[in-house]
């Protein structure tokens, strides 16, 4: 069994600055993740690259150097999530950030899907009938 | 070295392609060798004791560098240390647990288990906050 753990834009945006108020709910899943995975188990901490987009999580920029060591993975926008995103987004009507979400939770081999989200109710229905776990910031 | 500078070169080594390898002198106990041997032959785990060797070394290594900036952010922002009480929360909020729903009874059952177990995890607390509402 593994889990994926998604961030959406505000919990990203949390994540960055610590005097966001959700600044330490979201260390708190961090350091969950983080203590599960020194435990050998199988969970990952990701976000969409479109989130990253809509937050403006620049990997280059020193603005961004704690987020960018807690070796969040990407995941990128490429062909089949475009895909997967563009129907979501057709048939829904979401921003691009949260379809892309979407394709993530639909494409992903993770087992277990978890997102941290300001969001829940468009989560809810972008998940569709994937067995999604919502944490609402 | 600083603690940032040595996990920013760990971090920039993991991320490294990886083509290169290197034969190592490192020596490791006869029976975890043979262990990870037989793992590999007849559980099928990796596809060679090289591989089993090196996935775990790269897990471990991510994971202490992760809790090193963690750490170090702690540090700076004292504030932003979660206590057992959130780190419950956010465990059984990952997880879809009910008691999630209950975040109150998680940070009293972590209050209560820190008493005597000072080293408890937050999937303890989860735990004992369940036993407890079941008994109750």
């Amino acid at each position: 069994m593994s889990r994926l753990v998604l961030l959406d834009n505000e919990a990203v945006l949390a994540l960055r600055d610590a005097s966001h108020p959700k600044h330490r709910k979201v260390i708190s899943h961090v350091q969950v993740i983080t203590s599960r995975q020194r435990r050998a188990e199988a969970i990952d901490a990701a976000v969409p690259t479109a989130v990253r987009v809509e937050a403006g999580w620049d990997r280059r920029s020193p603005a961004w150097a704690f987020p960018n060591r807690l070796r969040i993975a990407d995941v990128p926008l490429d062909v089949a999530h475009a895909s997967r995103a563009a129907a979501f987004r057709s048939a829904t009507g979401v921003p691009v950030a949260d379809a892309h979400l979407g394709a993530v939770m639909d494409l992903t081999s993770a087992t277990r899907i978890t997102v941290i989200t300001s969001d829940p109710r468009d989560m809810r229905r972008i998940a569709g009938d994937t067995d999604l776990t919502i944490v609402s910031l | 070295m600083t603690a940032l500078a040595v996990i920013d070169r760990i971090s920039a080594l993991l991320d490294d392609s990886m083509q290169e390898t290197s034969n190592t002198s490192m020596r490791i106990p006869t029976a975890l060798r043979d262990a990870a041997a037989l793992a590999v032959k007849e559980l099928g785990v990796a596809s060679s004791t090289t591989s089993l060797t090196t996935s775990a070394l790269r897990s471990v290594l991510e994971a202490a560098v992760i809790q090193a900036v963690l750490d170090e952010h702690y540090q700076h922002h004292p504030e932003a240390r979660p206590d057992l009480g959130d780190l419950a929360v956010a465990a059984a909020e990952i997880d879809g647990h009910p008691l999630s729903a209950e975040p109150d009874r998680l940070r009293s059952a972590a209050a209560e288990i820190l008493v005597r177990h000072p080293g408890a995890t937050a999937e303890d607390v989860v735990l004992w906050a369940e036993a407890r509402a079941f008994a109750a």
